[in-house]
């Protein structure tokens, strides 16, 4: 397993602590961080194969912090889901429009996580 | 890094010049009217609406308006300094003038709004029955988010009664994060019985074991 | 009858749990920025115990509720003031003087003038060590230093260090971070423990009292490209706190640059500030359109 590394960015501490270990024990490298501005700072110093970002943050949420992301040169590539409770398909519309790849509604079922995760990241099982 | 050919110190004159920052005069003193500052909030410069913002902290009376500019405020920087002057007022009249903007579209107006409320336990109190009965489950998860941080001592009950009593699955989440950090002894039977309430989402039994952890209990 | 002779009792020491240390590292974590991840939890677990005696707390919990409640966020100040080392000297944090020169200067000197003013601030700079130290990175390793009139600044809200900075002597522990070139190009030995910086760099630098939480004061420093103002933010409450970073937004022109502390991160205080990376440094920069 070649570990690839996934930036989290998500304001809740049980959720962080819950992708950890899903991912963590499907063979992923987990770093988090807890806020948009954070996610933004670790994203910049590099290194990851995919981030997932959740919508609803304060401060900076996750539409704002894809849009940057895809406005920088290093990252534009980079995989990106996006994570949130609204199921609407104007949000899910407005995701990919930021620049997201894919989009899942929270709270995420485990094993979609992962396939998502593998398929993103060309991970194997 | 290699020291280029560079300045010795004996020509740091060559690059380096002494400023000057004598303090300049008028332009130093705050405006002190009441008028004047409302009429600069509509500046059409940033600048111009950030300091005024400002100065509007030295008037208690300006928050239910600093409240209503805040939807219509373009610019970042200056509802940033409108959430701090809001903050420093800390007045029931500023809680009641934010509230409506926990159903606003925008994500970043609602996250403003509780950026300010989480500051004022006090103030909040009254209302904190009826948001968590709130018929929207947004309104409901942001005012979770909020006394996740607000320093009121009832804030753990709060966050257990939601656990215990509210059928939407992403409000009791939010619930569960709050109770990580500040859920006591009162929490862990609703978090116990959280799992069986959502059987069918794995995120929930983790989160409410987490919790239970880190209240210290087993 | 025998009086009761009971053994003179300690109350028996105070265990932290592991949760208990995984709760209070993400709370402080939350709120400054600092992280122990990697550090000696011995160094935390004495810490905490003497707050918790302090305060009169009988257990980990009673005290992190205190913390955690506490309106005034005063307990939290002490507890930041103790897990905090703050000493000053040369290129202390010089990956930061590096992203200065090498990222920071050429891109805001991309589109300016040669002859241009070049504006830079060291808030607070204690007793001169930050503004010296980025004069002497500027002169030995800008190759367009000469093509600019480069203002620098340092200013404190104390008035005593301002006066050891404008007379420029110091220890070798000061200057423990110098090559012997630099010491022996940029100093003059006037004793065993004590070196004075050159005269030129000490007539070029301004020293003047500058207090962030008085917007008075903060009128006079205005355009400036690059800001130093490290590990100061931290041991301000929240709401100050808030201030301060506006503050200095205010006294940044728009692209400027501001440098934090090694364990700071805007991401703790205000979305007003932009991250950008230089090298492996992340630096903040106000946003160019006007909003």
């Amino acid at each position: 397993m070649s570990g690839k590394r996934i930036l989290v960015v998500e304001d809740g501490i049980t959720m962080r602590m819950f992708y950890q270990d899903v991912l963590g024990r499907a063979g992923f490298v987990v770093e988090e961080a807890a806020n948009g501005v954070e996610g933004l700072e670790k994203a910049l110093l590099g290194g990851f194969d995919l981030m997932i970002v959740d919508i609803n943050m304060p401060k900076m949420d996750g539409y704002e912090l894809v849009s940057r992301i895809r406005r920088e040169p290093s990252l534009q590539a980079t995989p990106v889901v996006t994570i949130s409770t609204e199921a609407q398909d104007a949000d899910a519309t407005r995701a990919y429009e930021a620049g997201a790849n894919f989009y899942i509604v929270k709270p995420a079922d485990p094993v979609l996580l992962v396939e998502t995760a593998r398929l993103l990241t060309g991970a194997q099982a | 890094m290699p020291p280029k050919p560079g300045l010795e110190p004996g020509n740091a004159a060559v690059a380096l010049k002494k400023p000057n920052h004598a303090p300049k005069g008028a332009e130093d003193v705050p405006h002190a009217d009441l008028a004047a500052l409302t009429l600069a909030l509509a500046s059409p410069e940033a600048g111009e609406r950030r300091r005024a913002a400002r100065e509007l902290g030295a008037f208690p009376e300006a928050g239910p308006r600093l409240c209503a500019h805040l939807g219509s405020e373009p610019a970042a920087s200056v509802r940033a300094v409108i959430l701090t002057t809001l903050i420093r007022i800390k007045s029931p009249a500023v809680v009641e003038g934010l509230l409506p903007l926990l159903r606003s579209e925008d994500s970043a107006l609602r996250n403003a709004a509780i950026e300010v409320l989480q500051e004022m336990p006090a103030e909040v109190e009254p209302h904190v029955a009826d948001l968590l009965a709130d018929p929207d489950s947004d309104v409901r998860i942001l005012t979770v988010n909020m006394l996740s941080l607000l320093p009121h001592p009832k804030a753990p009950d709060w966050l257990a009664e939601v656990v215990a009593r509210d059928p939407h699955v992403n409000v009791c989440a939010a619930a569960v994060d709050g109770l990580a950090e500040i859920g006591n002894e009162s929490a862990i039977a609703p978090l116990q019985a959280l799992a069986a309430r959502f059987p069918e989402v794995p995120f929930i039994r983790f989160a409410a074991a987490a919790a239970i952890r880190r209240i210290g209990g087993s | 009858m025998q009086p009761n002779h009971a053994f003179a009792q300690t109350a028996p020491a105070i265990q932290i749990t592991e949760d208990e240390y995984e709760k209070f590292y993400e709370y402080f974590y939350r709120r400054t920025g600092i992280s122990f991840s990697g550090r000696k939890e011995y160094f935390v677990e004495k810490r905490l115990l003497e707050r918790i005696a302090k305060t009169g707390s009988d257990s980990f919990k009673a005290y992190f509720t205190l913390l955690r409640f506490q309106p005034s966020g005063e307990e939290l100040q002490h507890l930041v003031n103790l897990m905090t080392v703050n000493e000053t000297y040369f290129f202390r944090e010089d990956y930061q003087f590096d992203a200065l020169v090498r990222g920071i200067l050429p891109e805001i000197t991309r589109t300016r003038r040669p002859g241009g003013t070049l504006r830079i601030w060291s808030m607070p700079c204690s007793t001169g060590e930050e503004p010296y130290s980025i004069a002497i990175q500027i002169l030995e390793y800008w190759s367009r230093a000469d093509e600019f009139a480069i203002e620098i600044t340092g200013s404190d809200i104390d008035s005593r260090v301002l006066a050891d900075a404008r007379k420029g002597i110091y220890g070798n522990r000061s200057l423990q971070r110098l090559s012997p070139e630099l010491r022996k190009k940029y100093f003059r030995r006037l004793g065993d423990d004590q070196f004075e910086i050159h005269e030129e760099l000490r007539g070029s630098i301004e020293f003047s009292i500058a207090n962030l939480s008085d917007p008075i004061h903060m009128h006079r420093y205005r355009a400036m490209d690059v800001i130093f103002c490290r590990n100061l933010l931290i041991y301000f409450d929240d709401t100050s706190r808030r201030s301060a970073v506006e503050a200095l937004y205010e006294c940044l022109t728009p692209g400027g640059f501001i440098c934090l502390g090694h364990s700071e991160s805007m991401s703790r205080m205000s979305s007003m500030f932009l991250p950008r990376k230089f090298g492996d440094t992340i630096v903040y920069q106000r946003p160019v359109e006007q909003d």
